[in-house]
């Protein structure tokens, strides 16, 4: 195991995930001494055993996360733990946020705006897709804003994704390639996806853009330094409390150690980094660092996830193909009032003809939890062979309300824990019916013999440490560097103001590549 | 002296520095490596569960997923939850909670018991196909008199996943679904250990 450096850095990096290696790359590429500390354990590639068990050692925290409220986000099963974080398994379904999901409150009234707009962000989507690589069709996508073509041909599409594609042709509506950060042809040194829907394991041959297959590499062939089980406990500040000089960590043999950096780049996860600056309150910042806005913590959004099921008398080879899916529908996405009539609001896609396994939380046979003995043992004969799947994705709404607060409870290293609290409002629980409801037609329209939905469940984590244009009302500016402490940076999900009804992998990338390319630009403004 | 040990190895860790690919079960004195199903079938002391909640699980299991007693749903439940709560395999780590698991486990069973000696003065093990079916039924539907465990809805839905799991999710489970497994990395036991 890499010593942890003992003299002063230029950046620590706490958090191994895809906003934390992406900062280590860039900034360890232009010369920059990097060290990223990662709670978690270090995952190799044989440990990316193809089981559905197995994979959900890659999910969770190292200490519990508690949760309130009537909509809970589910932290256990969308976090990730370990080296890579949440990213090992992300199923790589990068479509961009569109024009009016950074207009919000401007356009709309409600939620949040962004302080930047889709054309500051657009050259950042651009670069991160040739970097990452993305398997798509552009022209065929009705409605995505402005952008470069994919540098990959679309995923194969396989008789589940046609029939759920006859389905909604048949309802007047288009579907086009899903954009999938998963290799179809060799590219940049991957080999192609073999397409045998493990993506939730991890993906150990590096088809699907994840941590450690794009950005760890990089971060340490530039000699950045990885620490596995090293659990960052406090960030420090100096004596007038407006700089960061550094993090209190606690190594696996239980060793409390500083490591001082010029930079400090916080990239723990969406509710972890919130927890953290509560956790390293001074006498100059009482209510947590980087909180003089009263902001940290506030803002926490997930989407609603609304899975869609059927069953179809053709046979659909639903065990392959790519997790996150094959096709994409976002027909009424740039419309964030089409269901106003319904009392919903916000904007939705489908990702179409997932790869389904027998079980886990998504599989097969937890969609039909009313099954069981002879009927659930006739169910799945019958489904593994024949069941067409989709999933929409529903932009929440951003509460002040939902929030990440400490508990009086503290873990094994004496660190509060942190309180999660997430209570949806009207709105987007009616899109997400109105999303079921559309999503019924169409697999009764692709000829589906029954259709069935399962409940209403949180899918990404956002918020919590939300940029904006004023330190009075937000944590960071655009460039997630806190307003209250010019060394800090923040990245990842948590900067969100909002969620948009899209995947958030693609544009927390395009957030670091921008960030980073401004930090390096301006560093020495940054350390002051 | 260190400020903050951590408690102990993680099995993942035991696991790695003994190089072997199974559950790890302590019988006649030595250790020895058994998938769930060997370990079912060789009689392995069970380590986080007494014979009774065992008996409970393995009698709701194989109603709700048949197959899953031969399966190895006892000994793949009680080694997970005698294992750290970090290397918990159970869906239940990611369902909101909190660890350690066992008392969930505990508590469900002892209720699911408690039921039926308050309707038939018998363990649910014991009972015939229709009271047994009835009381899963109100289990489902959330709705068990004087019930004093983990809401039970839930309670059934992790139980039904945990006999799913090992049910269905392994390479023996996919081969009887007639479902090729096709894996990257292949599971070095049945049920997807890590060697």
């Amino acid at each position: 195991m890499t010593a942890l450096p003992t003299e002063k850095i230029d950046a620590v990096v706490v958090g191994s995930g895809a906003a934390g290696s992406h900062f280590a790359a860039r900034l360890a590429q232009v010369g920059k001494r990097v060290a990223i500390l990662e709670a978690g354990p270090a995952w190799e590639n044989k440990d990316l055993v193809s089981s559905m068990l197995w994979a959900r050692r890659l999910k969770g925290a190292v200490a519990p996360v508690l949760e309130t409220g009537k909509d809970t986000v589910g932290y256990g099963f969308n976090s990730g733990h370990g080296v890579g974080g949440s990213s090992m398994h992300q199923y790589g379904v990068w479509p961009r946020l569109h024009t009016n999901d950074f207009r919000v409150k401007t356009l709309y009234g409600r939620s949040r705006d962004w302080p930047i707009g889709y054309a500051d962000l657009q050259p950042y989507y651009d670069r991160v897709q040739e970097e990452c690589g993305i398997a798509g069709n552009q022209r065929m996508e009705s409605s995505q804003p402005p952008g470069a073509p994919y540098p990959m041909p679309p995923v194969p599409v396989s008789a589940q994704g046609r029939i759920v594609g006859h389905g909604f042709e048949a309802v007047g509506m288009k579907v086009s390639p899903l954009p999938l950060a998963v290799t179809t042809r060799a590219f940049r040194g991957r080999p192609p996806c073999m397409w045998d829907g493990w993506c939730d394991a991890g993906c150990p041959i590096g088809a699907l853009a994840n941590a450690q297959t794009i950005h760890l590499p990089q971060a340490r062939a530039a000699g950045a330094t990885l620490h596995p089980e090293t659990e960052v406990v406090r960030i420090l500040t100096d004596k007038s409390g407006k700089r960061a000089t550094g993090v209190e960590a606690i190594t696996k043999d239980g060793e409390r150690v500083k490591v001082m950096a010029d930079v400090v780049v916080l990239a723990a996860f969406t509710v972890q980094n919130p927890r953290l600056l509560f956790a390293s309150a001074t006498p100059q910042h009482p209510d947590g660092l980087a909180n003089s806005s009263g902001m940290l913590g506030r803002f926490i959004t997930t989407h609603g996830a609304a899975p869609i099921f059927g069953l179809h008398e053709k046979e659909t080879t639903p065990g392959f193909g790519a997790l996150g899916g094959q096709l994409l529908n976002q027909e009424h996405y740039d419309d964030k009032n089409a269901h106003a009539e319904q009392g919903a609001f916000g904007s939705y896609q489908w990702m179409i003809a997932h790869a389904v396994k027998p079980n886990g939380l998504l599989g097969i046979a937890p969609s039909r939890p009313d099954l069981r003995g002879k009927a659930l043992s006739d169910f799945m004969q019958r489904a593994t062979r024949h069941i067409i799947t989709m999933t929409g994705v529903v932009e929440d709404e951003a509460l002040a309300e939902n929030r990440v607060t400490l508990s009086s409870r503290k873990d094994a290293l004496g660190v509060p824990l942190a309180t999660v609290a997430h209570t949806s409002s009207k709105e987007p629980v009616a899109l997400w019916d109105t999303a079921v409801a559309e999503g019924l037609k169409v697999f009764k329209a692709a000829g589906a013999s029954e259709a069935w939905h399962t409940p209403r469940a949180p899918m990404h984590i956002m918020g919590g440490t939300v940029m904006g244009k004023s330190p009075g009302d937000s944590v960071t500016n655009s460039y997630g560097q806190a307003h209250d402490l010019p060394n800090l940076f923040i990245a990842g999900a948590g900067l969100f103001p909002t969620s948009g009804g899209v995947n958030p992998t693609f544009t927390l990338h395009a957030l670091a590549a921008r960030s980073t390319e401004y930090l390096v630009k301006n560093w020495n403004s940054a350390i002051g | 002296m260190p400020a903050h040990p951590r408690a102990h190895p993680t099995r993942r860790a035991l696991l790695k520095a003994g190089g072997v690919g199974l559950l790890t079960f302590t019988l006649g004195g030595s250790v020895v490596t058994l998938s769930p199903a060997e370990a079912q079938a060789a009689g392995v002391p069970l380590g986080a569960l007494t014979q009774e909640e065992a008996d409970t699980l393995a009698a709701l299991g194989e109603r709700l997923v048949p197959g899953s007693r031969e399966a190895g749903v006892v000994p793949f439940v009680d080694s997970q939850l005698a294992a750290s709560p970090a290397d918990c395999m159970l869906m239940i780590q990611y369902l909101g909670v909190d660890p350690p698991f066992t008392p969930f486990y505990r508590e469900g069973l002892a209720a699911l018991d408690g039921a039926a000696e308050a309707r038939h003065k018998l363990p649910f093990a014991k009972l015939k196909d229709a009271p047994a079916e009835a009381l899963i039924d109100a289990l489902a539907e959330g709705k068990v008199e004087g019930w004093a465990g983990p809401p039970p809805s839930f309670f059934y839905f992790v139980v039904r996943n945990d006999a799913c799991d090992v049910t269905y999710g392994t390479v023996k489970g996919f081969e009887a679904l007639g479902v090729p497994y096709a894996a990257h990395i292949m599971p070095p036991s049945e049920w997807g250990e890590p060697s």
